[in-house]
């Protein structure tokens, strides 16, 4: 029975190819493999385009009684009340500014890092290092705030008694709006660096041999190697991962973000994200903040595209 | 390899992109199912109208409720075993945990995945509203009158149950949590007499004496160990949306009293939302010599609640407040409860207190129950003496005794420490009746003299937080979402020097562009409506 289904199949499938020989043809013959794809397809379609239909109620009045479909339309009154909104200015600096502040002192950190582990004679110093700073990587958001909360504690903690050993005065890290985003960076760097640079390694590995080799004939040195050889080589990868990383620009590390959040330095650490999650989820405002949120989706899709036409021009890589 | 790794980033490119986008929409999601306003219930199995069991044959109820750190799994609680046996209705508890709550229970409302009730549920007056407007919370007032003896009899002995709960078009949403206990509606102002008596101080009366006081405990090592590690004064980390606890305890003494559940002074039938008042300043400035003098608890604004209740039990703090002894108790001689202190304008006001309907939306029945008269028989009987009891106190015999009636635990469970995992009171918000008939625990000598030094000092009459219609309720919110934060952030700041106080003016100015006179207009209309 199955045998000759997938026989009659077949036939089908060369008759199909006989008669039109494209496209359909092809994938009529190699059937399998298209099968195999239709589950990607339609967990996009499931996860992904099908709550584009909920978008809706950023114009809407959302009565979860009534349903999307049922609430009232109300255009553009929840965008309006955003760009209004006393906090607008605020969210949208801290939003950016995190973002701009992470990637450009974060972001050449693993590079550096992969650098300087590539350049190591030293292989078991090297692997060292690599499992060193790799391993904050597995620690979640929450061990990490509470780490950080211990070491910066005004009273106990180790960095604020070095401070006073030095004659100055303790400071509370965690509670000043000042020190929020250098706290929260560097913490980031910290944490990611490691696991970053991995891909930067592998990239290095590929770099020809050969050419380093004829770069030490020309009598270049190691700073020389490193500047004309080893980056020229990975810089692919690099333009790759910024603009993948511009890709996530306005979504900021939420969760870290929150659980540092306190009203001493809200000022400086209330971004878009946790704006939507207090006001949309805890005080059940849904439509204010599906529009607040698909004006940040907006925004993130308008640079991507922008920073891609860019790479695509200069550094001649793009993501497509 | 490069190229390959290229489609692979395109890839991902792709998808983060749509799972932003996707993202937006994910909190509204919502299958169309639209909610039918009123479920029958099986005539079969009719509901007895008095007398138990509820129902002849046993029917299955789905609650959702919150289940604070100190609870033990609800179906182990003995209340819920023996009120099966007795009503015929085995209740199943969805368990959601006090931290996040808020967050499940509005995805519960805005997916439309609703349980029969929602059981110690913490519904703000604006849930309550919208949500019963939207037809997923049934109204309540029919079915009040004619299953819920205990509870109309409570709302006629104390009218302003019912103005507290009734929307103004006539609607009840949600049942609160009712206490009729005097003590149950404060929070107590302890200080440790042990300090002041050790460096010869008196009570202090007045806001300057205070400041005396706290800056002797600071200084004078009343514990005696030779070190300056005596913590002065501790308050509760603030919640956002709240206020801040702090400003709740102290602001009777500058003439700040909190009247409609929000800061409010009535005065001449005026309605004065006081934020930007110069008494404010006055306060936070009191406040803040405090703070920099390291007098007033530094990790006050960043404190877990764990780490609030050990500072209570340490006996290494000068003064805080609570409502009741018990987290305290191994060394409660230490403390004494005190009135609240004269400010420097001659006000002395316990402003902060509960209204006696205290937990509002504790309880509500939606539209999916199929037996709404059998679940509103089932809540009422926790608003007698005898179901409070079974709630609060467990099995006869096994966890308590009686002593002249009045319900007490026994000493050898409350030496198992189980007491707060056996009751849903323990960790707040339960509806039920609290009364003083089963306050053994909670209202013992020692708080009953506290609640003394307060009762005098209290506001002749103090106002429940008014019930809008949905309309108002909306703007309410809308307005108030952007007030508190703005409020909230500042005080905080200010109390801790982070913002000096030449910003003022600047402080003043804000809160009229976030247009508190027009929320003082609409608070102002329904204070008018409420004392007609």
């Amino acid at each position: 029975m199955e045998i000759s289904q997938a026989e009659t199949a077949e036939e089908a499938a060369r008759g199909l190819a006989r008669r039109s020989g494209g496209m359909l043809g092809r994938m009529a013959k190699r059937f399998d493999l298209y099968l195999m794809l239709l589950l990607p397809i339609a967990w996009y379609l499931l996860f992904h385009y099908g709550p584009l239909y909920g978008l809706q109620i950023a114009f809407k009045d959302f009565n979860p009684g009534k349903g999307i479909g049922g609430s009232e339309w109300v255009g553009f009154d929840h965008f309006q009340r955003f760009f209004e909104s006393y906090y607008f200015e605020r969210l949208l600096w801290n939003t950016l500014s995190i973002n701009l502040f992470s990637l450009l002192i974060a972001f050449p950190v693993p590079i550096i890092l992969a650098l300087i582990v590539n350049e190591l004679r030293s292989k078991s110093f090297s692997k060292w290092l690599q499992n060193i700073t790799f391993i904050p990587h597995f620690m979640s958001v929450v061990v990490i705030v509470g780490i950080l909360s211990v070491f910066l504690s005004p009273n106990t903690g180790p960095v604020n008694k070095l401070i006073e050993a030095f004659g100055g005065e303790p400071i509370r890290f965690m509670e000043s709006a000042g020190w929020f985003k250098t706290i929260f960076i560097s913490s980031n760097i910290w944490q990611n660096m490691g696991w970053q640079s991995i891909i930067y390694i592998a990239a290095l590995s590929g770099v020809n041999p050969q050419l380093y080799e004829a770069a030490k004939m020309d009598g270049a040195s190691r700073l020389r190697r490193i500047w004309h050889v080893s980056l020229p080589g990975i810089v692919p990868v690099i333009v790759i991962l910024l603009i993948l990383d511009i890709g996530h620009f306005m979504d900021v590390g939420f969760e870290k973000i929150l659980l540092m959040q306190n009203n001493l330095n809200l000022e400086s650490s209330d971004v878009i994200s946790t704006f939507v999650y207090t006001t949309g989820i805890l005080n059940g405002e849904y439509s204010y903040t599906a529009a607040i949120g698909l004006f940040n989706s907006l925004i993130n899709l308008t640079l991507l595209l922008l920073v891609n036409r860019f790479a695509r021009r200069t550094a001649e890589t793009s993501l497509w | 390899m490069l190229k390959r790794w290229q489609n692979y980033a395109i890839g991902t490119v792709v998808a983060s992109t749509l799972v932003l986008s996707g993202c937006s929409s994910d909190s509204g999601s919502n299958d169309e199912a639209g909610a039918s306003a009123s479920a029958p219930s099986s005539a079969a199995n009719a509901v007895k109208p008095s007398g138990f069991p509820i129902v002849e044959q046993p029917i299955k109820l789905k609650f959702f409720t919150r289940i604070a750190p100190t609870n033990g799994p609800f179906k182990d609680m003995p209340v819920f075993q023996e009120y099966e046996k007795m009503s015929n209705v085995q209740v199943e508890f969805t368990e959601a945990p006090t931290d996040g709550f808020q967050e499940k229970k509005n995805l519960l409302f805005a997916s439309n995945e609703l349980p029969d009730a929602l059981y110690r549920s913490q519904l703000t007056q604006l849930e309550a509203i919208r949500y019963g407007a939207a037809g997923q919370l049934i109204p309540l007032e029919g079915l009040i009158e004619q299953y819920a003896p205990n509870l109309t009899a409570l709302m006629e002995q104390y009218p302003e149950i019912r103005s507290g709960i009734t929307t103004p078009e006539g609607h009840i949403y949600a049942i609160p949590g009712i206490v009729t206990l005097d003590s149950a509606r404060t929070d107590k102002k302890w200080i440790n007499q042990a300090w002041l008596k050790k460096l010869n101080l008196k009570m202090p009366e007045t806001t300057d004496e205070l400041y005396d006081v706290l800056v002797a405990f600071r200084d004078q090592d009343p514990n005696g160990n030779g070190q300056k590690d005596e913590l002065p004064l501790t308050a509760r980390t603030p919640v956002a949306g709240q206020g801040l606890p702090i400003v709740n305890m102290m602001s009777g003494s500058f003439g700040l009293d909190l009247q409609m559940g929000y800061n409010i002074n009535i005065a001449d039938d005026k309605v004065e939302i006081w934020m930007g008042n110069e008494r404010n300043k006055e306060m936070l400035m009191y406040l803040n010599k405090l703070y920099q003098e390291k007098l007033l608890d530094p990790e006050m604004f960043s404190q877990k609640e764990a780490d609030y209740l050990a500072k209570q039990a340490s006996g290494n703090t000068g003064m805080f407040f609570d409502q009741t002894n018990n987290v305290f108790l191994e060394i409660q001689d230490q403390y004494t409860g005190m009135s609240p202190v004269k400010g420097p304008h001659g006000d002395q006001l316990q402003s902060q207190g509960a209204p006696i309907a205290r937990d509002f939306g504790a309880f509500a029945i939606t539209s999916v129950n199929k037996y709404p008269e059998v679940t509103m028989r089932w809540i009422d009987y926790f608003y007698s003496d005898e179901g409070s009891t079974l709630l609060r106190f467990g099995r006869e015999g096994e966890n308590y005794e009686l002593r002249d009636g009045i319900p007490y635990y026994t000493d050898a469970f409350m030496e198992t420490g189980n007491q707060p995992k056996i009751t849903p009171y323990a960790g707040g918000g339960a509806p039920h009746l609290i009364s003083e008939k089963v306050a053994s625990l909670i209202n013992p000598p020692q708080v009953q003299e506290a609640q003394d030094k307060l009762t005098p000092y209290m506001p002749e009459v103090r106002y429940a937080a008014p019930m809008f219609d949905e309309e108002t309720a909306q703007k309410v919110n809308i307005l108030r979402n952007d007030l508190d934060k703005y409020y909230e952030e500042q005080s905080t700041k200010f109390i801790a020097g982070a913002l000096s106080f030449d910003k003022w003016d600047e402080f003043q100015a804000t809160l009229k562009k976030l247009k508190i006179d027009e929320l003082q207009q609409i608070y102002q209309e329904a204070y008018d409506k409420m004392a007609k």
